[in-house]
């Protein structure tokens, strides 16, 4: 029994202009949700033209597709996901299923590769891919598992559908984050600190997996159905909140050294759509937990993919820097229901530069006026790598005692060797 | 913090880690102990913030103490209530519910558990996550702190009278764990603090004590003596050893051996009689146990076991309870057996029980010695000061049996006589209604001794320790 796919009127339209407007093949992304209940194809969107590419596009490159579906994954809040691939072209079928079949698995092999959340039992592997030609507008659509290296094409229906998402639910929450990890003693400085990130971010990802999720203010039993798209073309917002508690610390030192330590502090929206075929408070959770663990790494992930500037390391001085983390700005997408991209924008970037990452990755068309930046600030910052604002504090610390006679005669010689070199920090030598 | 105890209570117990997390930039010790003070300031305002939630163990009860937020539950209704929601399986509610019926003796109290969690989401608009990237060679303060509070409630409190009364208990504790950590601190040294309940007697009730964990008793005495004064406590017993630390009712002993079967029986009434019982805790040692197969030889060295678990429990020695292959190699080492006895099934007698309670333990035991059966009748007096002075089990051999005693009903003005017996010739699981039911654990009369058969009897004594 093949999976039965549910897709949005929309589509149909899109794919058609498609073939109508370009020659050659035309690759794309299909994007929707997949549960074990029900499977829909909500948007879609064609890959970007690839101004560097060899033959000028004549051939599907299958790394740019993969590192389109990378990108657009990010844009996606939690319930929607990159679920396929399609191609426009007039070849042979058979040809164009074994590159739909590399597209597929390259695709998810590149996505799951930045996921910090783990799979679960009741997860669907299955992926769509769809071949539409251009002359006859036949489609074919098939599944592969892509859990399985072997596996074959299994048949798949494709089913036009209006207002597929128009009563689907929203739930959402905002969250506080607070990450605090020592970096090592001696460190190539910017290659050490994604590490130390990177393994921060997977043990707060099974914090949040563990954490107790509340629907409406209640902790719902896993198969209690929430009352979402009962009532057709309202509206559904569900509010959610997460329990968490603290990992507990087995390392047998208490007091460890470090050179230094990085922490991500503050806090994010995040946003799940559902379908309204009597979603389970289960998928509720999964899909909360999944896109707050994923909104949170895509920004450390974003702001360690640009280039760092290479602070000298100076010796004996504290230095601190700060850097916001871009902020997550949704946009609607036009006739889909309640249902929103959203993308990053960092402090230096204008909305201009998100209505043109909306059209160059999603294809949509939006205007500012359409985008919801009232989700999250971004905070002020000082970006100093002086720490003239740091050492007053310190300072004033090593003072005070002095002042109140309180010392041993260490302290003394360090108080008077900052009373003559008023800018540089006592620091032992360890 | 001290609770007043009463006879049919519910006991709130609250438990969850807290990170106690902080950068050092100075390993100097005024520095440190103030970046420490600040961090614990910090924890015990996330306590007292809105975010704080206490959910109630295995339930849908959730509570926001500090926002007066109540899923589930009315804030006035009384604690009780709170049992209805709590979804146990089948084998725990029957175990608790003859817990309840039958522990007539001491406290007869149930346990609401309680799990301290954070909210971590809030209302919105939000500050987007800020990265801060400190360099500086310094050191990490990683720890958790095992937050358990124990409040004892009465019928008649609320809900929120037992929540505002924890939460008290938590910011408390929080502060009692800033003392013991910057006392305990040695350089870079941290010793994490680690709460711990006991149950004193009246009128202090249940406890809580805050202790640097890895550190041994033995070198906690000065604090102990401490505590000691404080709770006006004889300081010939130990109150406040780790051993000593309360057994919740609803915990289970994951060693599988049974606890003081005992108090599950009806102590007789005697005219003008009072019961005299052992003091504290055992297990129950018995034949065919931790597979060894002893059956008929083995009831000697089982009745000691039952009493090496005893100073076990009360926390005089922190070693476990001997096998039979060790407590025949302590007697080789005294020279009472040669080096064959090892491996054998011979049997042993209140002498060598003693003999071993002295060379593995440490502690030393009185012999009474029975030329007849049919004396014992007469030994009232000498058992009840025993029990009432030492409170250990007693081991008795004779004829061909060995059994424990573990306490005496006895008439001053009539001389009526019954002995607590366990029996360590049962072969069984550990079921406790078998056991108290088929009389392995049971009040005998003076029959129950062989008439004619000389008896030794091995009276353990407490050591005067704290």
């Amino acid at each position: 029994m093949g999976r039965s796919y549910i897709v949005e009127d929309d589509v149909e339209g899109y794919l058609s202009r498609l073939c109508s407007l370009l020659a050659g093949p035309v690759t794309g992304l299909l994007i929707g949700q997949s549960t074990v209940q029900r499977d829909f194809v909500v948007m879609t969107t064609r890959t970007p033209q690839n101004d560097e590419s060899a033959d000028g596009g004549k051939s599907v490159d299958k790394e740019w597709v993969s590192e389109h579906a990378r990108q657009v994954s990010r844009m996606l809040p939690g319930g929607l996901s990159v679920l396929g691939v399609f191609i426009i072209s007039e070849s042979d079928a058979k040809d164009t299923l074994t590159t739909l079949r590399q597209l597929v698995f390259s695709v998810e092999n590149l996505i799951s590769s930045e996921r910090l959340w783990t799979p679960a039992d009741d997860d669907v592997t299955d992926c769509v891919t769809l071949h539409v030609n251009p002359k006859t507008r036949k489609t074919v659509c098939r599944t592969f598992d892509v859990k399985d290296p072997k596996s074959v094409a299994k048949p798949a229906d494709w089913k036009y559908q209006s207002g597929v998402c128009s009563s689907w639910a929203t739930v959402s929450c905002c969250l506080s984050v607070d990450l605090m990890v020592p970096l090592p003693e001696n460190m190539a400085f910017t290659r050490n600190m994604n590490d130390c990130l990177k393994e921060e971010l997977k043990v707060w990802a099974q914090q949040i997996e563990r954490g107790v999720c509340l629907i409406d203010g209640k902790k719902l039993p896993e198969d209690s159905e929430l009352k979402a798209g009962q009532k057709k073309n309202v509206r559904q917002t569900i509010s959610a909140q997460l329990l968490i508690t603290p990992d507990v610390q087995t390392a047998a030192d208490v007091v460890q050294r470090c050179g230094g330590c990085v922490s991500v502090r503050g806090a994010i929206h995040s946003r799940v759509f559902l379908h309204s075929n009597k979603p389970k408070a289960k998928l509720a959770e999964k899909l909360l937990k999944r896109d707050i663990v994923s909104t949170v790494a895509t920004r450390v992930q974003m702001l360690l993919e640009e280039p760092q500037k290479q602070t000298e390391e100076n010796k004996g001085r504290k230095q601190t820097e700060q850097t916001c983390l871009p902020r997550r700005v949704f946009c609607p997408v036009k006739s889909s229901g309640p249902l929103s991209v959203c993308d990053y924008q960092f402090s230096d970037e204008g909305l201009s530069e998100m209505i043109d990452r909306f059209k160059e990755m999603l294809d949509m068309d939006a205007a500012e006026e359409d985008l919801d930046a009232t989700r999250e600030i971004i905070a002020e910052v000082v970006e100093s790598e002086a720490t003239e604002e740091e050492e007053p504090a310190e300072e004033n610390e090593m003072l005070d005692p002095w002042r109140n006679n309180y010392i041993g005669v260490a302290m003394a010689t360090a108080v008077a060797l900052l009373a003559l070199a008023a800018s540089i920090v006592y620091l032992s030598d360890v | 913090m001290v609770l007043a105890d009463s006879e049919s209570a519910v006991i709130l117990r609250l438990r969850g880690p807290l990170d106690l997390k902080c950068q050092l930039d100075s390993i100097d010790e005024v520095p440190m102990q103030k970046a420490i003070s600040r961090t614990f300031e910090a924890l015990r305002l996330q306590v007292k913030s809105e975010s704080c939630v206490l959910a109630v163990c295995n339930s849908p009860v959730l509570i926001w103490p500090n926002k007066s937020v109540f899923e589930e539950i009315t804030p006035d209704a009384p604690c009780e209530d709170i049992f209805q929601f709590i979804q146990t399986d089948d084998k725990e509610t029957s175990g608790k519910r003859s817990t309840k019926k039958k522990n007539k003796k001491g406290v007869s109290a149930s346990v609401i558990n309680l799990s301290l969690m954070m909210e971590a989401t809030k209302p919105g608009p939000v500050s987007a996550p800020i990265l801060t990237r400190t360099v500086h060679k310094s050191h990490l303060l990683c720890a958790t702190l095992p937050m358990d509070c124990a409040v004892w409630s009465s019928c008649s409190d609320t809900i929120k009278d037992g929540c505002e009364r924890l939460m008290k208990a938590l910011t408390c504790q929080l502060f009692d764990m800033e003392k013991v950590t910057l006392q305990c601190m040695k350089g870079t040294t941290l010793r994490v603090p680690e709460p711990l309940h006991f149950l004193l007697p009246e009128p202090n009730g249940l406890v809580t004590v805050v202790f640097p964990s890895g550190v041994l008793d033995k070198e906690l005495e000065a604090q102990r003596r401490e505590l000691h004064g404080q709770f006006e406590l004889p300081d010939n017993r130990p109150f406040f050893r780790r051993a000593n630390a309360y057994h919740f009712p609803n915990e289970t002993y994951r060693d599988g051996y049974l606890r003081n079967p005992h108090t599950f029986l009806t102590h007789p009434t005697l005219d003008n009689g009072k019961v005299y019982l052992v003091q504290g805790i055992y297990s129950y040692h018995h034949y065919m146990q931790d597979r060894m197969d002893d059956n008929g030889w083995g009831c000697a060295y089982r009745s000691l076991q039952t009493i090496c678990s005893w100073f076990q429990q009360q926390g005089y020695v922190e070693r476990g309870v001997p096998s039979h292959k060790e407590i025949q190699q302590a007697l080789v080492e005294v020279g009472d057996k040669q080096a064959s006895f090892v491996g054998s099934r011979q049997w042993i007698g209140s002498i060598e029980v003693q003999a071993v309670l002295n060379h593995l333990l440490g502690v030393t035991s009185k012999i009474m010695f029975v030329s007849q059966g049919s004396e014992l009748a007469s030994k009232g007096r000498e058992l009840a000061n025993h029990f009432m002075t030492e409170g250990t089990p007693i081991m008795i051999g004779g004829g061909v049996l060995a059994h424990t005693i573990l306490g005496v009903a006895w008439s001053e003005t009539t001389g009526e006589i019954r002995y607590l017996i366990l029996d360590p010739h049962y072969t069984g699981v550990e079921d406790l209604p078998v056991i108290t039911e088929k009389g392995w654990c049971g009040w005998k009369g003076p029959d129950f001794w062989d008439q004619t058969a000389y008896y030794n009897l091995c009276l353990p004594q407490r050591p005067r320790v704290i």
